[in-house]
């Protein structure tokens, strides 16, 4: 197993720096020049040829493409990831912070996606075609086609501002979990338990049900191994759900003003903050990677069919 | 297999308990605050927490990053704009040479930065110089063009040596930023351009925590000179989405809303009106405090926008009124000159002209522009009366009066073609001069006329506009000739002269007024507005006992 991970770790170099030359690439694809949008993203009044050369020379931009990238990647290996152009600071102290920020609400959201997702499938499944089941779907389809900012204003000004069960925003303390938490994992799981759903119920008709019940084992137990075999497809899509969702929360952050990842690459997008892209598409990157491969582990853990191939 | 089963579940207690841990640490430790900001604007109203769309990023005030109005709160200037002119601030009083080239300050002698160093000419001195060392971020502000140097006269003595006479010195110093004081022992190596290792001015508010895109703390100063402020604590927390400002100030966990640095409210009109309607808010609007307009790009010799006449029918053709009441709802009054007339040097007599769709028309038939039989556009030698109008495309107002505009402008036989692009490629466009017609505002009291005039002349900004006008050299004498005048007669005149020179080209075709508009609780007192529409002077602000 270690020296699997030692392999995955080892493919995930080579990638990473076709995916950060790919996007310094699509950054220096935009037509406007880049000392010229720093200079605007750092709200300087009045932008003179002058300034725009001082700038290029300071930020090294004056330099060919391949030594400008080159560079980068020489002081990241350095771990030096550079200063945010807008702000001055170094781009782990504002990165840093917000991921952890973001992989908090990520990881909370996913445990509540799969609670729901599984709860609610096996659900369906043991009551498939009933009113039971109907009307989960239906109203799970409902509400995941509901935008989430509107889902996530209804649910402040009832939760919050109506019952003032909740705060509204920010994440001062455990309750502001509730509400991000909440929106995010009905729009995910909306989608994640009707798998659980479906595989159950093929698994319905599998052999070892009829045999099972054939030799008199009680429901519950049948139940069990039926979860169980259901799952294994879900792990994967649960695993790969950490980093779809640690990517787009974008919407729901903003709504409940949370410090995270999708504010800060946003406007480090729209401010060109070259540095802060760039480390923000590595991490993204490095996440990807990682739960790709916890995937494949805890796969492997419950299915040792797969082991060989490890 | 059971022992795989047992790993995993073993494992998914580990994580949840992890997460537990992680996040009760920081509530545990973030709680405290929390509970402060979120119960004393509901029981006892002693603090201001505002709503910011976004975190104040860098508390420099030597470059241009952060947040003004944070800035406005921690750091002083040498003067003080206010309604009645340039008021003395840190310095007590000063003199001006007969050659208008040298400026002496005599400083305030009872003042102290944050952090206890002495507020004194050699403070002056070292700032000032830091800032020039970085001269090119600050173009904009033509003093940095010709201040010469700072001479230290004695302790609390200061002059100032220009290159050549340059009266809107003082208006200049008197801006948050460049010229404002930090204290020496926050520079790093001597210098401020590339950070600083804190943030203590000499404002009547010290910045006590900053927590990125949360929130940041300001705790009274009470060693302020000017007597310690009423309001002791003030919080600005981050609130990006205007619906959840709304909702945090009706269930009380923000109690104060302003309309932001980019002149955006963050929360709408008819959301206003209902909080003030159940009684717990207030709302305060200030007086015009900057010109929302239409810039005419006069130098594209091959677009119709080079016409004077066109540019004078679109200025007819618009309805102000009806984007006043409409679009902004009554919030924003209806403009009909490049600047209001409270604006120093702009109270000037200049040819009415409103709207007349009817007296457009005409313009554009007299210049040429036909409309021919079952047409909807006019034409002139073969071209068709088609312009581009760019809008930023996250101003919803923008687009909204754009609409309107265009609506307004097809019925006398204009084509406008709407393009909606991000604010920065929006500036790029205006000092690449790559643009028919766009939407933009005048820079606020505090720097109009002064600046916004200087920059006519300048490439990034306002060159393009302005150089395709017939009388174009005429203009820019007169805007050289203004900043160097020693002599209020004719600077009134020759102030008089560059207004109407561009009001008759119609270049700047105006719009509607902007302003501040702050929602506050009914108990606040005290609310007032500076000269311009970036910083609040909080420190004079108190509640009701």
């Amino acid at each position: 197993m270690g020296w699997y991970m030692a392999k995955r770790g080892l493919y995930a170099i080579p990638m990473m720096i076709v995916i950060s030359f790919l996007t310094f690439i699509l950054i220096h694809l935009s037509p406007m020049d880049p000392a010229e949008v720093v200079l605007e993203a750092q709200g300087v009044p009045q932008i003179t040829p002058e300034l725009i050369a001082q700038t290029k020379a300071e930020l090294g931009m004056d330099r060919p493409f391949l030594i400008r990238y080159a560079n980068w990647l020489i002081d990241c290996l350095q771990l030096d990831f550079g200063h945010s152009y807008v702000s001055g600071e170094p781009v782990w102290t504002l990165l840093g912070p917000a991921f952890l920020n973001t992989l908090q609400l990520t990881f909370a959201s996913v445990i509540a996606v799969i609670a729901l997702s599984v709860g609610l499938g096996v659900i369906c499944a043991l009551r498939e075609g009933r009113l039971l089941d109907r009307s989960v779907r239906g109203v799970s389809f409902f509400l995941t086609s509901m935008p989430s900012y509107l889902l996530a204003s209804l649910m402040i000004w009832y939760f919050a501002v109506k019952l003032d069960l909740l705060p509204t925003s920010g994440m001062a303390s455990s309750a502001s979990y509730v509400l991000p938490v909440v929106v995010i994992a009905v729009n995910y799981a909306g989608i994640y338990f009707r798998m659980i759903r479906s595989s159950m119920i093929s698994q319905l008709h599998e052999d070892y049900v009829l045999y099972g019940r054939a030799s008199g084992l009680s429901e519950t137990t049948i139940t069990m191994h039926m979860i169980r075999n259901s799952l294994q497809i879900a792990i994967s899509v649960f695993c790969m759900a950490v980093p779809i969702i640690l990517g787009s929360t974008v919407v729901v952050e903003n709504v409940f003003a949370w410090p995270g990842l999708g504010s800060l690459s946003m406007h480090a997008i729209l401010s060109r903050d070259f540095p802060v892209i760039q480390a923000y598409v590595l991490v993204m990157a490095v996440a990807f990677v990682l739960f790709n491969t916890v995937s494949d582990m805890v796969n492997a853990a419950m299915n040792p069919k797969l082991r060989g191939d490890l | 297999m059971r022992k795989s089963w047992f790993t995993l579940i073993a494992g998914c207690m580990v994580l949840a308990v992890m997460l537990g841990g992680c996040s009760g640490t920081q509530a545990g430790s973030k709680e405290a605050t929390n509970e402060a900001a979120h119960e004393t604007p509901q029981e006892s109203p002693q603090e201001l927490v505002y709503a910011a769309a976004k975190d104040l990023i860098d508390m420099n005030p030597h470059v241009y990053a952060g947040s003004n109005s944070a800035q406005g709160m921690v750091y002083e200037s040498l003067v003080e704009h206010t309604e009645e002119g340039i008021k003395p601030l840190l310095a007590e009083s000063w003199e001006i040479s007969g050659d208008g080239k040298s400026y002496t300050f005599h400083l305030r002698k009872d003042v102290n930065f944050h952090d206890g160093e002495p507020f004194n000419a050699e403070a002056v001195k070292l700032n000032i110089d830091a800032v020039q060392r970085n001269a090119k971020k600050h173009a904009w502000i033509k003093l940095s063009t010709k201040l010469t140097d700072v001479l230290v006269i004695d302790t609390h003595t200061v002059e100032l040596v220009l290159s050549e006479p340059y009266y809107p010195t003082l208006n200049e110093l008197s801006f948050t930023r460049p010229y404002v004081f930090v204290s020496p022992r926050n520079f790093i190596d001597g210098e401020t351009k590339d950070g600083l290792n804190g943030y203590s001015g000499t404002g009547p508010y010290k910045l006590v925590e900053h927590k990125v895109d949360q929130q940041a703390v300001f705790e009274a100063n009470e060693a302020y000179w000017g007597g310690s402020p009423a309001i002791k604590k003030i919080t600005g927390k981050v609130l990006p989405a205007g619906e959840t400002t709304f909702l945090a100030l009706q269930k009380g966990e923000v109690n104060f809303v302003f309309t932001d640095d980019r002149g955006t409210d963050s929360i709408d009109v008819d959301a206003m009106t209902n909080l003030t309607d159940a009684g717990d808010y207030q709302i305060v609007r200030s007086k015009p405090m900057n010109t929302k307009m239409i810039v005419a790009n006069s130098s594209q010799t091959n677009s119709p926008v080079h016409e004077r006449a066109v540019r004078q029918a679109i200025w007819q053709a618009i309805d102000r009124e009806t984007i006043s009441k409409q679009i902004f709802s009554g919030t924003e009054p209806a403009a009909y000159t490049l600047f209001s007339s409270n604006v120093k040097y702009a109270d000037v007599d200049l040819p009415q002209r409103g709207y007349d769709p009817e007296a457009a028309r005409k313009l554009l038939e007299e210049a040429g522009w036909k409309l021919a039989n079952g047409q909807e556009v006019r034409t002139k030698n073969g071209s068709k009366l088609t312009m581009k109008l760019y809008y930023d495309a996250n101003s919803s107002s923008q687009k909204t009066q754009a609409e309107f505009i265009q609506h307004e402008l097809k019925e006398i036989g204009m084509r406008l073609e709407l393009v909606g692009e991000e604010s920065t490629s929006v500036a790029k466009r205006r000092s690449a001069g790559d643009y028919e017609l766009l939407f933009n505002q005048t820079w606020g009291l505090a720097y109009d006329p002064q600046s916004t005039i200087a920059a006519f002349t300048s490439e990034s900004s306002y060159l393009h506009t302005t150089k395709g006008i017939a009388r174009a050299d005429e203009l820019y004498d007169k805007i050289a000739d203004v900043t160097v005048s020693m002599d209020e007669t004719t600077r009134k005149s020759l102030y008089a002269d560059i207004l109407n020179i561009v009001h008759e080209e119609a270049v700047f075709i105006p719009l509607t007024n902007g302003g501040v508009t702050i929602v506050a609780p009914q108990s606040l007192q005290g609310i007032g507005f500076k000269q311009t529409q970036y910083e609040l002077p909080f420190e004079k602000m108190n509640f009701n006992p």
